[in-house]
């Protein structure tokens, strides 16, 4: 099997010509100590601590970012509220819930899905397929409404990733949306809908205490 | 239409010179993408941290580079993927072939990757037998058109929507329009029917994780998604540089990389993909397959002039803001990868015999450097490979060289210096010889009479 | 205030009066100039055509002839080639003796509008130009050395003058050296586009701070039969 002569030369070969560099190189590796400091000196906010304001700032935060880049934000307070606004978004469309049969999935016109979290900072949502069965029914319809917890909204991106790695392994695949798809290939014009979802509907609940 | 060389690179040059279609997009282009980066960039108080700090993680990444491939390979390997090393491009489409082979498979979805254009994946798979198709809409305009693609992150931006819509027209059966929300639907319906049918799907990588044994992979239409998540299989081809240390790394490359891309804050999506699904029945494919690739990376360690090359991070903004890219576009360097980046790796992955050209095509203005997100020095690394080139292509360039060693000879002699000088401004008044390079498009000042340091001698 | 001219080869054959401008207008600003008649090159053109050993001879002969200078500051009316002399440590760097030495002449180099306005502290040597003129910000004075308000802030003190700015000011004029005589059609389609917004800003003169990018542009200009001159920073801060 070529594999292991592969392996072994590649990293040989990488072993070789960094010993080489040495000698080219005038500053020790004081990249090493950069890598340590290498963030913002931020703390990780606790989501828990978060105050009743400030979550509702979070939630203007991520809604203006959301609309920003043609995403659609409403906030509700009630479950009841989350089914009415899903009703009238989706307006008897066949709706795809994560129990959707793979080969059936490509006739539906709206896919339902919870998002696991948010980023305020950029409007983003955050799937992740461990927890949800949302890959492909947040993907493959052409309307994608998702419904995020505002208590899972956090300000920023490092934040985010850092909740997502603390603990446990991650997930096999976790994916972020940042509204509909879109491109930019034919003369630079825009044009929201391409492969993904043309339209993305995210229903915010807000929950008093 | 047949892949230009970077061997014939000035006569390239000269035709895409000559294409005013080509040079309105350009212009229009990298205009547009310039000025977004820009504010994009602005919009970050922090913006020269966020650079620097990159370009520390990438200095250590490379400089254990050995050590941080291993990690990522444990740490893959043990959430299911299976790793491939290759060692250059033909065993990396050796790979390939064999594992789309194997699988009986037929129809194979790609995701827009630079580093299988590099490696020629789509012929080589076609060779065997394959149907692939590539999704990205630029991508698979320039496929259908018989093409290479002429930028990194905008491969069809040379191409007019009346040419865009002759060609769907011709390909697909489609009727004739200048809407290029029309355009974009019949992409999308045709695709989608081959995206339902796919045995495998082909991508890139942005960033490996090795903390993780991650690939982090970043798209504005979500082809790469459907790519990653709907066939069986999965093979994700990634340069042996793309790696990081850690997953919270990802916090600087993401606020860089749409930025100085599109000027976008973020892409639609990002899918972080670590190994293989839990369970059989979740969603997903049924493997991973990740092929490291190096194909002359390794090489470029050697020196820390050129190390720096392997920081790159593909975003594209070296070519908008490039002089020379903006004239003539990608093609015309005859080389996968274009522009001010194209012109160092390239000498470097294919040999300064064949890419001699490129770091020449350079007026060293320096713009590139200046919107690197990792703070390559480019303009450092075109004169190292002219210092490379003028010593180790001494037959081609006798003339030069002697004309240079002439040139110190008379620079080192004040007093030959100033009598070469006096009788060369003499020549030139009295035999007026046009040096043709220059007087083609533009006047020579009148040569003076007096030379400053003839006056400050006589005003003294 | 003792003033070391580094006229530069390219002035000092082709432009003269970029020269002795730059004399008067330091004399002006209140120092002495002295010329070592000795110099020669800084060695640019080997440089970045790839020759480092040819580049290096001429950097040593530039490094003696100045080191033996006693002004407090060597000043050129050339971006490119004070970054050249600023360069020199890298040329060097196997060569520990003479890196000191290049790195001490390299302190001590200063390009011309750079040393008036960061050295002298002045920003204001009496000129006075009526007229539209816009500045191209020639690109290694501009990245290399980080000049961009010194030569406004002193066009702004000329009286008279109206500065007109281009929204290419910062693009390249496309001269690059041998890059202009090897690429000579790219280099031209750089310039022109350089001289359409030029046009396009209705002035009078086109003002630099280094003689290569206005032979460059002048040239282009002067052969499309356009009445809008060129004028190196140093002629401008001349006219009174």
């Amino acid at each position: 099997m070529n594999t292991g002569d592969a392996r072994a030369e590649i990293l040989r070969s990488i072993r070789t010509h960094l010993e080489a560099s040495k000698r080219h190189d005038a500053v020790p590796s004081a990249s090493d100590s950069a890598v340590d400091s290498n963030h913002e000196a931020s703390l990780p906010l606790s989501r828990q601590s978060l105050s009743e304001t400030a979550v509702a700032e979070v939630i203007q935060v991520f809604k203006r970012n959301l609309e920003a880049v043609d995403g659609q934000c409403v906030v509700v307070h009630s479950d009841a509220e989350v089914e009415e606004t899903v009703k009238r978004i989706t307006e008897g469309r066949e709706v795809a819930t994560p129990n959707a049969s793979r080969s059936d999935l490509f006739k539906y016109e709206v896919g339902v899905t919870a998002a696991q979290a948010g980023i305020a900072e950029t409007g983003t949502l955050v799937l992740d397929s461990s927890v949800e069965r949302n890959r492909l029914v947040s993907l493959v319809p052409p309307v994608h409404i998702a419904i995020l917890d505002a208590s899972r909204i956090y300000p920023t991106l490092s934040e985010t990733l850092n909740a997502l790695h603390s603990g446990a392994e991650l997930s096999p695949a976790i994916t972020f949306i940042t509204g509909p798809s879109r491109t930019a290939d034919i003369e630079l014009t825009l044009a929201i809908g391409v492969h993904g979802p043309q339209e993305l509907h995210v229903i915010v609940v807000q929950n008093k205490s | 239409m047949n892949q230009l060389s970077s061997e014939t690179f000035a006569e390239n040059a000269k035709a895409a010179l000559a294409d005013d279609q080509l040079r309105d997009a350009l212009r229009h282009a990298t205009t547009l993408f310039g000025k977004r980066r820009s504010e994009a960039a602005a919009s970050l108080s922090n913006w020269e941290d966020l650079r620097s700090q990159a370009r520390a993680i990438k200095d250590d990444v490379l400089l254990h580079l050995d050590r941080y491939l291993e990690t990522f390979v444990q740490n893959a390997e043990t959430r299911g993927a299976k790793i491939h090393w290759a060692r250059d491009a033909a065993e990396a489409n050796a790979i390939i072939t064999r594992l789309v082979v194997e699988r009986g498979a037929r129809n194979v979805v790609k995701s827009k990757s630079m580093t299988t254009e590099e490696i020629h994946l789509n012929a080589a798979l076609e060779r065997a037998g394959m149907q692939v198709v590539e999704t990205d809409l630029g991508e698979y305009i320039i496929q259908l058109a018989g093409e290479t693609p002429s930028h990194i992150i905008a491969p069809a931006i040379h191409k007019t929507k009346r040419q865009i819509s002759e060609l769907f027209t011709a390909e697909l059966g489609m009727a004739p329009t200048d809407d290029v929300g029309q355009l974009t639907s019949t992409a999308r319906s045709t695709l989608r029917e081959r995206f339902a049918r796919a045995d495998v799907g082909i991508s890139g990588v942005n960033f490996g994780i090795a903390e993780t044994g991650t690939i982090a992979i970043v798209e504005n239409e979500g082809n790469i998604r459907l790519t990653t998540s709907l066939p069986r299989t999965h093979i994700a081809v990634m340069g042996i540089e793309k790696l990081l240390p850690r997953f919270a790394d990802l916090d600087v490359f993401l606020k860089l990389l749409p930025r100085s891309g599109t000027g976008q804050a973020l892409s639609t999506y990002q899918s972080f993909i670590t190994g293989t699904k839990r369970n059989a029945s979740d969603e997903g494919p049924d493997e991973l397959h990740i092929v490291l690739l190096d194909n002359g990376r390794s090489r470029m360690l050697a020196h820390p002039v050129t190390r720096q090359s392997l920081a790159c991070i593909r975003c594209g903004a070296c070519l908008n803001s490039c002089p020379v890219y903006q004239q003539i576009g990608g093609h015309a360097y005859g080389s996968v990868y274009p522009g001010p980046i194209g012109s160092v790796i390239t000498p470097q992955l294919i040999g300064i015999q064949k890419a001699a050209q490129l770091p020449y095509a350079s007026s060293l203005c320096g713009a590139c450097r200046e919107v690197c997100p990792v703070k390559i020095d480019i303009p450092r690394l075109l004169l190292h490979l002219r210092v490379q080139i003028s010593e180790k292509q001494r037959n081609g360039r006798t003339k030069e060289r002697l004309a240079f060693k002439l040139w110190a000879a008379i620079m080192t002699r004040p007093k030959l210096y100033e009598t070469t000088a006096i009788a060369a401004r003499l020549f030139q008044r009295w035999f007026k010889l046009p040096v043709k390079a220059w007087t083609s498009g533009r006047d020579l000042r009148p040569i003076e009479t007096e030379s400053f340091r003839e006056h400050w001698r006589r005003t003294r | 205030m003792r003033v070391s001219l580094f006229v530069t080869c390219l002035v000092d054959q082709l432009w003269s009066s970029v020269g002795t401008s730059c004399v008067a207008v330091l004399g002006r600003a209140g120092c002495e100039v002295e010329f070592d008649e000795r110099q020669t090159c800084c060695g640019q053109p080997a440089f970045n055509t790839g020759y480092r050993r040819e580049a290096r001879r001429v950097a040593k002969r530039f490094i003696e002839v100045f080191e033996e200078s006693k002004a407090d500051a060597i000043v050129s009316p050339s971006g490119s080639c004070t970054a050249m002399v600023h360069h020199f440590p890298e040329l060097f760097s196997d060569e520990p003796r003479w890196c000191e030495r290049a790195e001490a002449i390299a302190a001590r180099t200063h390009e011309f509008s750079s040393f008036l306005v960061r050295v002298l502290e002045i920003d204001d040597v009496g000129a006075s130009w009526p007229g539209r003129l816009t500045w191209h910000d020639a690109c290694h004075g501009l990245r290399d050395l980080n000049i961009k308000t010194e030569p406004r802030r002193l066009i702004r003190n000329v009286r008279g003058a109206e500065l007109v700015e281009i929204e290419n000011a910062e693009s390249c004029c496309g001269f690059g050296g041998t890059f202009a005589v090897k690429y000579p059609e790219i280099s031209l389609a750089i310039l022109d586009q350089k001289i359409e917004a030029i046009e396009r800003a209705g002035v009078q003169a086109v003002v630099s701070g280094d003689a290569s990018c206005l032979m460059q542009i002048g040239g282009r200009l002067s052969r499309k039969g356009s009445n809008v001159r060129v004028m190196h920073l140093a002629e401008l801060l001349n006219q009174t």
